[in-house]
């Protein structure tokens, strides 16, 4: 079994072999065109028995299709004397009389040429699951198919100049460091630690992705590298962000001081900069780099931009008006604030779903959602336009989920800035660990009211399943308070971030906190 | 042919021509892949070219040691993932 493959193939090399084993690799094993899947699809049976399965090979001599399993396509070579076939699934090469299958490096290398340019012409799509640290990711949106890791001569060369190894084994604290608090920056560091364990960000960032074009050193998105890289590192000591802070006031006036700021503010101040360096990262469909900021493909984007519907239906003529906003957080109101929370409308099973603990009629985040997606009646000093009637009318307005962002970001309102009063609403919302949001979402909405209460799709749809994955917390008073979070590592266990201590956290301790902020990953992707 | 294998035969026809068997295989190398099904027919591998011997193992032989394990441990959830991709599309695609 030597790759120089075996001798026999020396008498079918002849004349113009190489032309014709590559339409035998377009027309009958990877077919990527219409025509040659229709014309697959009609010939490729077995010429003995009719059947598709059974390991179908072709004679490559002349045209002949038989099962291997059956023994049909021995049974011609034997009396033909053709040695070789093809295998149809595989595209290996079987010689009758090694009696294997042989590997020679021409027809090899005709084989993966012929492969590539199906797969292009087809542009399958990927799939790949999130939670855990998988390196074979595929940015380029080009149809590329997933193929295993091989080190390019550089990459060797560098593994051997740099011997030290680090195993990552399930007690492993890699990852894991502490920030100083360089002054009521608590806010900060809690929005970093949730940050670099989110896991397509470090992946992002861990595979070298971010190509700079900005001129100067004042790039967010590479000091997030660099963050990064320090986390990973396997220092236990802790990080002191300076240089972090320093480029955060520098692009986000309004946070520079040495006061407490919100931790919920920081982190969409974070998110837009860093969405705007990232321009150099973006790429749309043609390969060319996205002028157009609202269109963005940066891995912000990728990661945190989901889209939300909103329905205002003109009580007199019950006509729909339909906006979708893209959003990088959903922020709820709380039980307890001078918005009234309750009642409810009927609808929505949402708290059975996921599970969610009701100790003696406490909050659960569902119901903020269900608040989140209710109906609301536009009193009449808000009457809209409409443009059926042509004049305004009273509506109601709903809220509902459209595209799903991978990363969910929630926002409990627990600060109260109204003109009556300021203060903090501490009431206890119990969240769930794992979170279904299809109640919450457009499509559901609308197959309730063509009155499909179970869609039986969605038992097998996990597309709308979330997994907590860091919590943010706010301990104390709008005046003097502190910032810590709990952030999830290895799929079950948790730490608690205070600045510089990280101390390992029980699941109990993560869901008995109050949550500030709250943040979802999707249990499983689909790569578009 | 039996009416079977005729059935059998056209369904296929029908999955190749609109490109849907090459998308399945796609979804089914993929779901197998995560739910650590790839890695397990690997183990085995090479347990059986352990026992034979690099030298004498033919791709024969570890298809007929390894086809009876991988079937029986695919898991049931993809099975039934499968079966409804593939009556989705034929729902749709009417046979």
């Amino acid at each position: 079994m030597s790759p120089a493959g075996c001798s026999h193939v020396n008498g079918y090399k002849v004349d113009n072999w190489k032309q014709n084993l590559r339409v035998i690799y377009q027309c009958f094993v990877w077919s990527g065109t219409a025509e040659t899947r229709r014309r697959k699809a009609k010939s490729c049976v077995c010429h003995m028995c009719g059947a598709h399965l059974n390991r179908l090979h072709s004679c490559l001599y002349c045209v002949f299709f038989g099962c291997f399993t059956k023994k049909h396509i021995h049974e011609h070579a034997k009396n033909k004397r053709h040695n070789l076939a093809i295998d149809l699934l595989y595209g290996g090469i079987y010689c009758f009389v090694c009696q294997d299958y042989i590997y020679d490096k021409d027809m090899e290398q005709i084989a993966k040429e012929e492969q590539r340019k199906a797969w292009k012409l087809q542009g399958i799509a990927l799939s790949l699951s999130a939670v855990s640290a998988c390196v074979c990711f595929v940015f380029t949106g080009i149809g590329e198919k997933y193929t295993t890791w091989e080190p390019t001569k550089r990459e060797l060369e560098l593994l051997r100049h740099n011997p030290k190894r680090r195993k990552i084994t399930t007690n492993c604290t890699i990852g894991l460091r502490g920030l100083i608090n360089l002054g009521n920056t608590c806010f900060m560091n809690c929005i970093v630690q949730a940050l670099t364990h989110t896991p397509l960000l470090r992946d992002f960032f861990l595979s070298d992705r971010h190509k700079c074009e900005m001129q100067s050193n004042s790039c967010l998105v590479c000091e997030m590298s660099q963050l990064f890289q320090e986390f990973y590192s396997g220092h236990r000591s802790p990080h002191i962000p300076f240089r972090l802070l320093h480029l955060v006031w520098t692009h986000a006036r309004h946070l520079a001081g040495y006061e407490q700021q919100d931790a919920h503010e920081f982190l969409i101040a974070a998110l837009d900069v860093l969405h705007r360096h990232c321009k150099g990262d973006t790429i749309n469909d043609n390969g060319k780099k996205a002028n157009n900021p609202n269109h963005c493909n940066c891995i912000i984007d990728q990661i945190f931009t989901g889209g939300l519907q909103s329905d205002v239906t003109c009580q007199v003529c019950h006509g729909v008006s339909t906006t979708i906003d893209p959003f990088w957080d959903i922020s709820l109101d709380l039980p307890g604030s001078s918005t009234p929370f309750w009642p409810l409308s009927p609808g929505g099973d949402g708290s059975t779903v996921n599970g969610e603990s009701h100790l003696s009629g406490s909050t659960t985040l569902t119901d903020c959602l269900r608040r989140f997606t209710r109906p609301e009646h536009l009193g009449s000093s808000a009457k809209i336009k409409c443009g059926g009637c042509h004049s305004y009318q009273e509506s109601t307005k709903q809220l509902t989920m459209k595209k799903l962002p991978i990363v969910a970001c929630f926002h409990l309102k627990r600060f109260e800035h109204s003109a009556k009063l300021r203060r903090k609403i501490t009431t206890y919302v119990s969240f769930p660990l794992e979170l279904d949001m299809t109640p919450f979402m457009a499509s559901s909405k609308e197959s309730r009211m063509n009155g499909q209460y179970q869609q039986s799709v969605d038992v097998l749809n996990n597309d709308n399943k979330y997994s907590l994955f860091a919590v943010v917390n706010h301990q104390g008073t709008l005046e003097s308070g502190h910032y810590t979070s709990f952030i999830r590592q290895h799929k079950d266990q948790w730490f608690k971030c205070d600045d510089a201590i990280i101390t390992k956290a029980s699941i109990k301790d993560v869901l008995d906190s109050e949550g500030y902020l709250l943040f979802y990953h999707k249990q499983f992707l689909e790569y578009e | 042919m039996s009416k079977e294998s005729r059935m059998k035969a056209t369904v296929n026809q029908k999955l190749t021509e609109m490109g849907e068997r090459e998308r399945l295989k796609e979804l089914l190398r993929a779901k197998l892949t995560e739910c650590g099904w790839k890695d397990q027919m690997k183990a085995h591998c090479k347990e059986v070219i352990k026992e034979k011997g690099l030298e004498q193992i033919t791709v024969e032989d570890l298809v007929v040691e390894v086809t009876p394990k991988g079937r029986a441990l695919v898991p049931d959830s993809v099975k039934k993932e499968l079966l409804h991709r593939i009556r989705t599309f034929l729902s749709q695609h009417g046979t």
